[in-house]
């Protein structure tokens, strides 16, 4: 089979429910935060979209205020299907998943002084950070230029080290890679 | 409970407002919303706050949605956990959807890929460095660190379903290894 037309069907097959599917799975089963296994889903599982379309999906929503996963999964619905597919993966990511945990984050409020219950928490946060991490390493790979690679280091020294507010790395770092970016380019034509 | 009902109506102007300026994120506000719920005007103690913080790192979903919920509901029982939940989320989702719809138009103009390629390395250090400080927050010990090494490490080297990784550090924690 041509892989254009396994290309169209596979976006054919993206449909409103599809997406509402998608992105229930996405945040049922993301701990730690649902950025994993958007990563997992969505590129490796459906194969809808590359790491460098994610990346920039992403980039664009870290941009916007509000929950930024929630923004992306708006903006990945809206890419497949207009104001029907924000909507269908917008429910799908929030509706159920909300429901649920908040029913079990209410009954846990109550007993969290618990040691065990505070160790199961500590145990989980710390598997998830670790998941995290890897998704950002994973989501490096198409970028591994040299120049890339150093601002990449200086975001996260900024944030991470030197714990500087996530806005002010933001506005320094942005501009600096952008014209990397393009010096890059001009040099490769 | 440590509020009456009219201290609603101020804790979800307040989440609205921070909600809409959390420009790069929700966890970026969350130092002054602590400033305003804990130390302004006592509604949740310290310890209230981080048990909230530590319960939706440990939980799925949408976890800074529902990181407003427990405040809410704290200070005002479920109406208030649902609408501190809808001004988190609903005025920026309805910006998200109109400028994408607009970068959108742009898609494949040069400028517009210059910028995404410039934009994705700085995301990509905001997102490990999230992972970073979410590993170090609290008393974590080297075992805590050994467990998210290994997670990464697993992560990246296996095709694992996390879902076994998050077991793992769950029965990990139970039994105070970490």
């Amino acid at each position: 089979m041509e892989p254009v037309l396994c290309d169209e069907m596979r976006l054919r097959a993206i449909t409103p429910r599809a997406l509402f599917f998608a992105f229930l799975k996405v945040s049922l089963y993301g701990f730690g935060g649902p950025i994993v296994w958007a990563r997992r889903v969505l590129i490796e599982e459906r194969r809808w979209l590359s790491d460098s379309d994610f990346a920039n999906i992403l980039s664009f929503c870290q941009f916007l205020p509000g929950p930024n996963v929630v923004s992306m999964t708006v903006c990945i619905g809206a890419k497949f299907h207009g104001a029907a597919g924000a909507l269908a993966a917008l429910a799908g990511f929030i509706l159920f998943p909300w429901t649920l945990g908040f029913a079990i984050g209410v009954v846990i409020l109550s007993y969290a002084q618990t040691v065990l219950l505070q160790g199961i928490l500590r145990g989980v946060a710390a598997t998830a950070a670790g998941m995290i991490i890897a998704t950002g390493i994973r989501l490096l790979r198409p970028h591994r230029r040299p120049l890339a690679l150093i601002v990449t280091a200086i975001a996260f020294a900024g944030l991470a080290a030197a714990r500087l507010p996530l806005l002010i790395v933001v506005v320094g770092l942005v501009p600096v890679s952008i014209a990397i970016a393009g010096r890059e380019r001009a040099a490769a034509q | 409970m440590s509020c009456s009902s009219n201290c609603s109506a101020p804790l979800i102007g307040h989440i609205a407002l921070l909600a809409i300026i959390s420009f790069g994120g929700v966890p970026g506000v969350l130092p002054d919303l602590h400033d305003f719920v804990v130390t302004a005007r006592a509604w949740l103690t310290d310890r209230e706050f981080a048990d909230c913080f530590a319960i939706v790192q440990a939980l799925p979903g949408p976890n800074m949605i529902l990181m407003m919920s427990f405040i809410g509901w704290k200070v005002g029982g479920l109406p208030t956990a649902i609408s501190c939940a809808l001004v988190t989320f609903v005025p920026s989702c309805a910006l998200a959807y109109t400028a994408f719809r607009f970068w959108n138009r742009f898609r494949d103009v040069a400028w517009q890929r210059r910028v995404q390629r410039g934009l994705a390395p700085v995301t990509i250090g905001l997102v490990i460095a999230g992972g970073f400080v979410m590993a170090r927050t609290g008393d974590s010990g080297w075992l805590s660190l050994a467990v998210t090494g290994t997670a990464i490490g697993l992560m990246l080297i296996t095709r694992i379903n996390p879902l076994w990784l998050v077991c793992a550090g769950a029965v990990l924690g139970a039994l105070g290894a970490v």
